[in-house]
């Protein structure tokens, strides 16, 4: 449905994106992952035809987005960072406005406002002015926005911005049932919200991809993907060594306090056992042993912001 | 098309259901109430005195050109500071609240986008030029009045209005601020009287020509005659598409810059 290829775009001498590969599939909802200023709303804008690429192709729905703009936004819904929003219309006049811009025909033009104000919870606000909404009802606007002319293509940049934890949830939910209808690009720094919406995940960096894969794949490409966290009483000088020559241990960090002790260690059902029985016949004190899969936000750290981020006692 | 039509009634709704522009024509309708019974008193007192001065020159008992004329003086006065303010936010301010996003990414071509705009921009100006129109309508109470040289003379400062429009949307487009917006547009709308200037300063006889069809009060007068003059038309209409047509290219450059 969406494909890139060697997308490129400078801003004067500054490279936003280079040179950026990936595909979307009809249906698929993947999450776009960065930290700020990685080139994710660049990304965004060049697929929406908002802003050409400096070079490469984006291609969506079969018609390039340069060389045939207008049959690209036809099939295109998008929420931009700020909520395109005019604070003097009331809400379902706005949304109107919106449906005759994107050509729905008359026909269809009022159920669609209807449904998308059902759909994003807007009913009690449809008379209202936008500007006096407060900053989550317009948020909300926004994505109402983008979904009301009921495209193919659904472009969310940062869609749960400002919004309070029941309306992140809502919102999460409204996209998982967007699920199949619409192909879904949904870009955010927030990782819990890939973590609950998307089925496929491109983290990009400094303008580059750095990794694209499914979720549950992303979590088995890191090495030592089970994660160990230990509270020892009285651990001793040596601890980290000891500990580190567990067979199956990876590497031993320092954790957050001073008694706790992180350790990466293979994918294996036994390791908690293994590193449990060491630390009891050393006589640590074991406080406290949890294990856990290693969580997007370690692969985003370490993706994005290399080995340098914490403090590694690696042995 | 339809998308034309949705910007022009948005924009159109945005300007009559806001105070300001109804604020702009209590001003407009001060002023006229203010100069227009005078300049009329006036005509009325130089027609008594035609009694006593047979020589007169038949120009001065034309309501036409003492009264009317001066009014529509004063109307494209305000209208080259007002039609400024029409336009200023029209792009200036999308931009800047980033709802140009929105119409950037809607299915919609530049030349839509500035098309709906503008013709937004003249359905207000109509309705300052028909409030302007009242008062000469109502004077018909007290005397005859040749109609239709009044209507093509009304016809031709809407279309010396279009050409403001043009031009200020122009400005509008180019920078994201309303105030520089309006300042800009309000030089645009006074260096079109004072490219007329040149008339009087240039010698050879073909210059002449050249500033007397480029100065915008020439084509306003023959108008106001009650004329329509084919090279009139078309030199005001060519305006009005030359800026149309830079103001589209520079919202297509968005796309690409």
């Amino acid at each position: 449905m969406i494909e890139v290829q060697k997308l490129t775009k400078s801003y004067g001498g500054i490279q936003a994106i280079q040179s950026l590969d990936f595909q979307v599939n009809k249906g698929e909802v993947v999450g776009f992952l960065g930290p700020n200023g990685a080139g994710k709303s660049t990304t965004m804008k060049i697929i929406t035809g908002f802003m050409a690429p400096t070079s490469g192709k984006a291609i969506v729905g079969g018609f390039d987005v340069f060389e045939n703009p207008i049959e690209v936004k036809r099939r295109i819904g998008y929420l931009p960072e700020t909520p395109p929003v005019y604070g003097d219309m009331k809400v379902r006049d706005y949304l109107k406005y919106v449906a005759e811009l994107k050509g729905v025909t008359k026909s269809k033009l009022e159920k669609n406002v209807a449904n998308v104000i059902e759909k994003t919870q807007l009913g009690s606000v449809e008379r209202r002015l936008i500007q006096n909404l407060s900053k989550g009802f317009k948020q909300r606007v926004g994505i109402a926005q983008a979904l009301v002319s009921d495209p193919e293509v659904l472009i969310l940049d940062e869609p749960t911005v400002g919004l309070d934890p029941k309306q992140v949830a809502e919102i999460r939910d409204l996209i998982k049932e967007l699920k199949g209808q619409h192909t879904i690009i949904l870009s955010t720094h927030i990782l819990p919200e890939v973590q609950a919406t998307c089925e496929r995940i491109i983290i990009i960096n400094q303008g580059k991809i750095v990794a694209q894969d499914t979720l549950s794949n992303l979590a088995n490409l890191k090495s030592g993907n089970r994660r160990v966290h230990l509270r020892l009483r009285k651990p001793s000088t040596d601890t980290a060594q000891i500990l580190s020559a567990v067979p199956g241990v990876l590497k031993v960090e320092a954790g957050t306090a001073e008694k706790d002790w992180v350790l990466d260690t293979q994918e294996n059902e036994e390791m908690v056992e293994r590193i449990a029985s060491q630390v009891i016949q050393k006589g640590y004190g074991l406080l406290e042993i949890s294990s856990a899969r290693a969580d997007l936000e370690d692969i985003f750290l370490k993706l994005t912001y290399g080995q340098n981020s914490k403090n590694e006692a690696q042995v | 098309m339809s998308a034309v039509l949705a910007i022009t009634r948005k924009e159109t709704k945005g300007f009559y259901l806001s105070p300001n522009f109804y604020i702009v024509c209590f001003l407009c309708a001060a002023i006229f109430s203010w100069v227009y019974p005078n300049v009329l008193n006036k005509f009325s007192v130089a027609l008594q005195s035609f009694v006593y001065q047979p020589e007169m020159p038949k120009q001065q008992l034309n309501i036409h050109y003492q009264v009317f004329l001066p009014q529509l003086n004063i109307l494209n006065l305000i209208l080259i500071f007002v039609v400024p303010a029409l336009t200023m936010r029209l792009f200036a301010e999308e931009k800047k609240l980033r709802t140009f996003d929105l119409l950037l990414t809607s299915p919609v071509t530049s030349a839509e986008i500035v098309g709906g705009k503008f013709m937004a921009v003249m359905m207000a100006i109509f309705g300052l030029c028909f409030l302007s129109f009242l008062y000469p309508a109502a004077t018909s109470v007290f005397t005859s009045l040749n109609w239709t040289t009044l209507i093509i003379a009304f016809l031709g400062i809407f279309i010396v209005g279009g050409v403001y429009a043009a031009m200020d949307l122009f400005a509008s487009s180019l920078t994201e601020s309303a105030v520089v917006a309006y300042v800009m547009a309000v030089m645009l709308n006074m260096s079109v009287w004072f490219i007329g200037i040149g008339v009087d300063v240039v010698d050879s006889p073909e210059a002449r020509r050249i500033f007397e069809h480029i100065a915008l009060n020439q084509h306003l007068v023959g108008l106001v005659e009650g004329t329509i003059r084919t090279s009139s038309l078309i030199f005001l209409l060519s305006l009005i598409f030359l800026f149309c047509f830079l103001c589209e290219r520079v919202v297509e450059s968005s796309r690409w810059r």
